[in-house]
């Protein structure tokens, strides 16, 4: 039982590593917690099951989630971001708040509170290694995990975009000296953090097979955790980070119950915080601490 | 006669009041808590627990309930120190999050089931917290330990070098800021006669911050303004029906886009005065 | 214009059209009800639809002629289910709207917080769903719920529950954010098992998990670990889908009990060969000639609602809304209420004395009554959900002393 229970804690640990590449790009690059990748990461789930049930292909599915996810993350980024961009950080942190609720009611408004099911045999395919049985959509999700965060860490060493997001999060003007053009990486970022968190929806929502309104905070604070856990400076830090707090959740859970399992997750970050502010793959003074 | 509607909602206010004046001090010294409603949950549970089970009087038990809470703030304080800007905000949040789930397991007062048998207070009662604690907030703004904080807000290496002990400063707040987040709790317990977790989560932490940024955070009466809007403009939008929540989130992004610096600021009082 | 016609629309016109329509003594006044529901929030769907019908009964009650020739109007308020917003709109239906009584609010939370505000106001209020023990009771005389308290419905539940599945060993998995499913997952259950020779397997350890967790694979995999011959699931429905989906994943086909928030559409396709034992006041495809009819008009109506999603069927506290409504009317024709503006104190009292000693009011699947905790005495059914339906395997009363249905 305890390998099946690091198998759940492992998968567990994969939604978190998803929806925490979402918000550590941003984060990373740019200093700003965007609270509306939570958001995001939910209505990528609501259209890529929309998608799924209007029978289009799960490789569909996940592509439209992305593009419609990545569209509202330049728009958080153009009206929550850009204008308080030299504002005290709290200012876009509250702003992003803002389109966390509206997108929560706009999501209540066009497919209701109840929990929005997939049809039950969709990827459920199990395969069995010794004692451990695995699920095709568990191997998925874990799989994407990994894929995405070494395509956005070759992302960032080798291209053009990547180039221009380091020297952004080094120091803007300096950048703009440099030729970066700063806004266009900027918005890049953002639609990209979006098109993250839409990919994790659709895979939570294929995974789960059910998805709610509500389900964004939750899993959203959940991967904040993550991210400063793994460190910002540093994107392999959240497929460490991720599936160590998946497994240590899973383990709270089996062994002394739900109880306080909130307390260790929150508590390894708090702990993280203080000791090793930098994350546990980040670089030592290399995340701006204001 | 107000109409008992009227008194609820100005009963809200005041306690959203108080409550946010706990952030607008922490925000004084540069501090950014998304925790606070952990040390309101504190002064709700023990004001509550020595009013209904020891038979201690309201005001005495809300004002025990604010000492535990500004300790504990100070202890919470010590480590905080350490961290600034959004990775305080995270860390408080992660405390927060702790505190109710130490609240929810705990059986002595009912864990999740909530806690109740506390008798209600009358909104006079409510305000005759509030008034004070804005006028002596008001009166702390004047003086010369508001300047200190501030200049450790504005840049803390500076504010060491002119001798200031920046360290006492932001625990000092801190603490401070806990105890009136206990008084907003203990109050809370004995408005509404009934407490649960959830009434402590982090929607109530981040409400606080809310009422302070809204509202302005340079003046203690933009929190007043902030928690006066954040309790009404829920009732006043009733008319958006379904879109009600979201209109709520609307106006907040325009609100901070019109007035980054928050609906009441110095230059905005000074401009009302005749 | 036939009576006839008339007694075809619905439950409450019926009874008026039985009672109260030849005598229209109220010709020219109004009767105000309030009404609290979670239209915004998590709740959403529950306040909606309890919107649409609260509309249906006041727009059937007024097309027959009104309530004794009053008109009825029911001002609807939304509470986000939020306790301090329940508690403010007590508030201002009693003194702004100067209802009669209102009906709602919906959630526990919501009801802790704002029954004691309806204590005060000296106003009935009367919850369509909370079922979290002693809510109502410790908030007499005012405080009603149109709800039986889980353990009674489980008393009847369980025995069946046991002898059709053979299930002499169950775990317990339960919201532990929830204050009705703690009540019912750690306290009620464990002792009725005992009572009912059925063993624990995970006493001492209950598996628990929080309001809004996606994942609860540990929780799961630990319980089948146990092999038991059925699981006690106490959670709201849209919790228990995610444990319902999860135990498939599994392979961890095993029948599962749990309370009245299980009843919804969306047990039944979660998991569709686990059969899922509840009880239920009213469910979707519940027989008899005036629920079959309260179903038939509503459902549509609700279909119709933007917001509301296509396949949307009545739900418990739908029916609850319409029958507190059918009690506040009947009240008001029975209790020698005079609805004249300066009477109102003496209306509300009237009505709360009719309601507390209610007699001779037919809901829509039997007479209820209320017994002195506030809780309403009335039939429920011990109801399956498995292959897509609901199926009605037992009927029973919340009998409470010397009131039974």
């Amino acid at each position: 039982m305890l390998l099946q229970q690091l198998v759940n804690g492992l998968t567990l640990g994969a939604v978190y590593t998803l929806v925490a590449l979402g918000f550590s790009l941003v984060m990373g690059v740019l200093g700003v917690l965007n609270l509306a990748v939570a958001e995001l990461f939910m209505l990528g789930g609501y259209v890529g099951l929309s998608l799924i049930l209007a029978d289009y292909p799960v490789a569909v599915a996940i592509a439209g989630a992305a593009l419609v996810t990545a569209v509202l993350g330049v728009v958080v980024e153009k009206v929550a971001y850009q204008p308080l961009r030299n504002a005290p950080p709290i200012a876009p942190l509250l702003s992003t708040l803002g389109f966390s609720v509206i997108f929560q009611t706009a999501a209540t408004n066009i497919w209701g509170s109840d929990p929005l099911l997939m049809p039950p045999d969709l990827l459920d395919a199990r395969y069995r290694v010794g004692s451990v049985s695995v699920g095709q959509a568990q191997l998925l999700v874990m799989a994407t995990a990994v894929v995405l965060v070494a395509a956005l860490a070759l992302l960032m060493r080798h291209t053009r975009f990547g180039y221009g997001l380091r020297a952004i999060a080094e120091n803007r003007d300096v950048a703009r000296l440099l030729g970066v053009p700063a806004p266009l990486v900027t918005s890049g970022a953002f639609a990209l953090s979006g098109a993250l968190a839409g990919v994790a929806g659709v895979q939570i929502g294929l995974h789960y097979s059910a998805i709610t309104p509500y389900v964004g905070v939750e899993v959203g604070l959940k991967a904040i955790a993550v991210m400063v856990v793994g460190g910002t400076t540093n994107i392999w830090g959240v497929l460490l980070a991720g599936p160590l707090l998946g497994v240590l959740e899973v383990m709270t859970v089996a062994l002394g119950g739900a109880a306080f399992r909130d307390m260790t997750v929150y508590g390894l970050m708090i702990l993280t915080l203080l000791v090793r502010p930098q994350g546990l793959l980040g670089r030592a003074g290399g995340a701006q601490r204001v | 006669m107000i109409s008992s509607y009227a008194s609820g909602l100005l009963a809200d206010t005041g306690i959203a009041f108080i409550a946010a004046l706990s952030v607008h001090l922490v925000l004084a010294v540069g501090q950014l808590s998304l925790g606070n409603a952990a040390f309101m949950a504190c002064g709700a549970y023990v004001a509550s627990v020595l009013t209904v089970e020891h038979g201690v009087p309201v005001h005495a038990a809300i004002a025990a309930g604010a000492v535990v809470s500004g300790l504990l703030g100070v202890l919470v304080g010590f480590p905080a120190l350490r961290l600034r800007g959004i990775y305080l905000a995270m860390a408080t949040l992660g405390f927060g999050e702790m505190t109710r789930s130490f609240f929810l397991t705990l059986d002595a007062t009912g864990g999740a089931a909530g806690y109740s048998g506390m008798q209600r207070l009358s909104l006079g009662a409510i305000w005759a917290w509030a008034l004070p604690l804005l006028v002596l907030v008001l009166l702390a703004e004047r003086s010369r330990l508001w300047l200190a904080m501030n200049a450790v807000r504005d840049d803390e290496t500076a504010a060491r070098l002119v001798g200031l002990d920046a360290v006492a400063l932001k625990l000092g707040a801190f603490g401070v800021a806990a105890a009136l987040a206990g008084v907003a709790g203990g109050l809370f317990a004995h408005w509404h006669i009934f407490i649960e977790p959830s009434a402590f989560a982090l929607e109530r932490s981040t409400e606080m911050v809310l009422a302070v940024v809204l509202g302005g955070s340079t003046v203690a009466l933009g929190p007043l303004f902030g928690a006066a809007a954040l309790v009404l403009a829920p009732e006043a939008l009733r008319f958006i029906a379904d879109w009600r929540l979201a209109a709520f989130g609307g106006l907040l992004i325009a609100i901070l886009l019109v007035r980054p610096q928050g609906i009441i600021d110095r230059r905005l009082i000074q401009a009302l005065k005749p | 214009m036939t009576v006839s016609r008339r007694v075809l629309l619905a439950t409450p016109a019926l009874l008026l059209a039985r009672r109260g329509h030849a005598q229209a003594r109220f010709a020219g006044l109004e009767v105000k009800l309030g009404a609290i529901v979670p239209s915004s929030g998590p709740f959403a769907e529950w306040g909606r639809t309890n919107t649409v019908a609260l509309r249906m009964v006041e727009e059937q009650i007024n097309a027959a002629g009104g309530v004794g020739g009053a008109r009825l109007s029911i001002a609807i308020y939304d509470d986000a289910a939020r306790p301090a917003q329940a508690a403010n709109l007590v508030r201002k239906l009693a003194d702004d709207d100067k209802v009669l009584a209102i009906a709602g609010p919906l959630t526990s939370s919501a009801c802790e917080v704002a029954f004691p505000v309806a204590n005060q106001a000296r106003l009935v209020a009367c919850s369509q769903a909370s079922s979290k023990p002693g809510t109502a009771a410790a908030n007499r005389p005012w405080a009603f719920r149109n709800t039986i308290d889980e353990s009674v419905l489980m008393k009847a539940a369980l025995p069946w529950f046991k002898a059709n599945y053979n299930a002499d060993s169950v775990v317990i998995i339960y919201d532990a954010k929830d204050a009705n499913s703690v009540a019912l997952g750690s306290r009620i259950m464990p002792d009725m098992l005992k009572e009912n020779g059925i063993r624990l397997l995970n006493e001492g350890a209950l598996a628990t998990f929080n309001t809004g967790d996606i994942d609860v694979s540990a929780q799961v995999t630990a319980l089948k670990a146990l092999n038991p011959a059925g699981v006690v699931l106490a959670a709201d429905y849209s919790q228990a889908v995610t444990v319902l989906r999860e135990m498939r994943r599994q392979g961890f086909v095993k029948p599962v009990i749990g309370g009245t928030p299980l009843i919804s559409s969306a047990i039944l396709r979660a998991a569709p060969e686990i059969p899922v034992v509840s009880s239920a006041t009213y469910y979707a495809g519940q027989q008899g000639d005036k629920v079959r009819r309260f179903t038939e008009t509503l459902q549509p109506r609700l279909r119709a609602t933007a917001g509301l999603p296509p396949t949307i069927e009545p739900s418990m506290y739908d029916a609850h809304m319409v029958e507190i409504v059918g009690m506040y009317t009947d009240a008001v024709l029975r209790a020698g209420i005079t609805l004249k503006p300066e009477d109102l104190a003496a209306d509300r009292e009237k009505l709360r004395a009719h309601l507390a000693t209610l007699s001779g009011y037919e809901g829509l699947s039997g007479p209820i009554h209320f017994a002195e905790t506030g809780d309403a005495v009335k039939n429920f059914f011990v109801v399956v959900g498995q292959n897509g339906q609901w199926g009605e395997k037992l009927r029973g009363c919340s009998t409470h002393g010397s009131l039974t249905c």
